[in-house]
C-alpha cells in the first residue's frame, strides 16, 4: 500500500533511480578541473555486447563500445 | 543530516551535495553526485556515491556554464523526460555552485 507523498520528479518522467544517479554522476564529471576530468571521464566508458535469446539460442549481438575501434 | 555516535540505524537517500567528514578538529569535504547514507546500530556509517570529488576538484566556470546551460534548456524542453534531465542538471549545478562558494 503506498503512500500519498509525491513521488521524485524524475520518476514522474519515467526515469528510473539509476539513469538519475548516472545522470547526476556524468555532470559532476563533467564540472571537474583537469587532470582529474580526464582521469574521470575514463571511468565514464563502457564496452559490452548484448544478445538476446530465442529457442535457447542467442541472436545476433549488439555491441555498446566507447572504445575507439 | 549530521551523524554522531549512536545514531538510529538509518538508510538515508542523498541528494547531489556535500559531505563533510570530521575527524578531531579535521574536517574533509567531498561533493557527492547523489547515493545513499547507511547508519549501522553499531555506529558504523557507509556513504554510497557514484562520483565523491574533493571540493577543491571543482571547476568554477564549468559549474556556471553548465548552469547557464540547463537554465536555458529547462525553457526550451518540450517532453517530460527533456524537462527532468534539465531540472536536473540545475539542481546537480546549483549543489555544485553552492559547494564551491562554501
Amino acid at each position: 500500500m503506498a503512500s500519498n507523498a509525491a513521488v521524485p520528479f524524475w520518476r514522474a518522467a519515467g526515469m528510473t533511480y539509476i539513469t538519475y544517479s548516472n545522470i547526476c554522476a556524468s555532470m559532476v564529471r563533467n564540472c571537474l578541473k583537469e587532470p582529474y576530468k580526464t582521469e574521470a571521464i575514463s571511468r565514464e566508458k563502457v564496452h559490452f555486447s548484448v544478445s538476446k535469446w530465442a529457442d535457447g539460442k542467442p541472436e545476433r549481438p549488439t555491441v555498446r563500445t566507447d572504445q575507439p575501434e | 543530516m549530521g551523524v554522531l555516535p549512536g545514531h538510529m540505524a538509518t538508510i538515508a537517500e542523498l541528494k547531489p551535495g556535500v559531505l563533510s567528514m570530521h575527524e578531531g578538529s579535521d574536517v574533509k569535504k567531498y561533493f557527492l553526485s547523489s547515493g545513499f547514507a547507511l547508519i549501522h546500530a553499531n555506529s558504523v556509517a557507509d556513504i554510497i556515491a557514484v562520483e565523491a570529488v574533493p571540493i577543491d576538484q571543482i571547476d568554477a566556470s564549468l559549474v556556471h556554464k553548465g548552469l547557464a546551460e540547463f537554465t536555458q534548456k529547462l525553457s526550451s524542453a518540450t517532453t517530460d523526460l527533456e524537462k527532468a534531465e534539465a531540472q536536473i542538471g540545475i539542481d546537480v549545478h546549483s549543489a555544485l555552485y553552492s559547494a564551491i562558494t562554501g
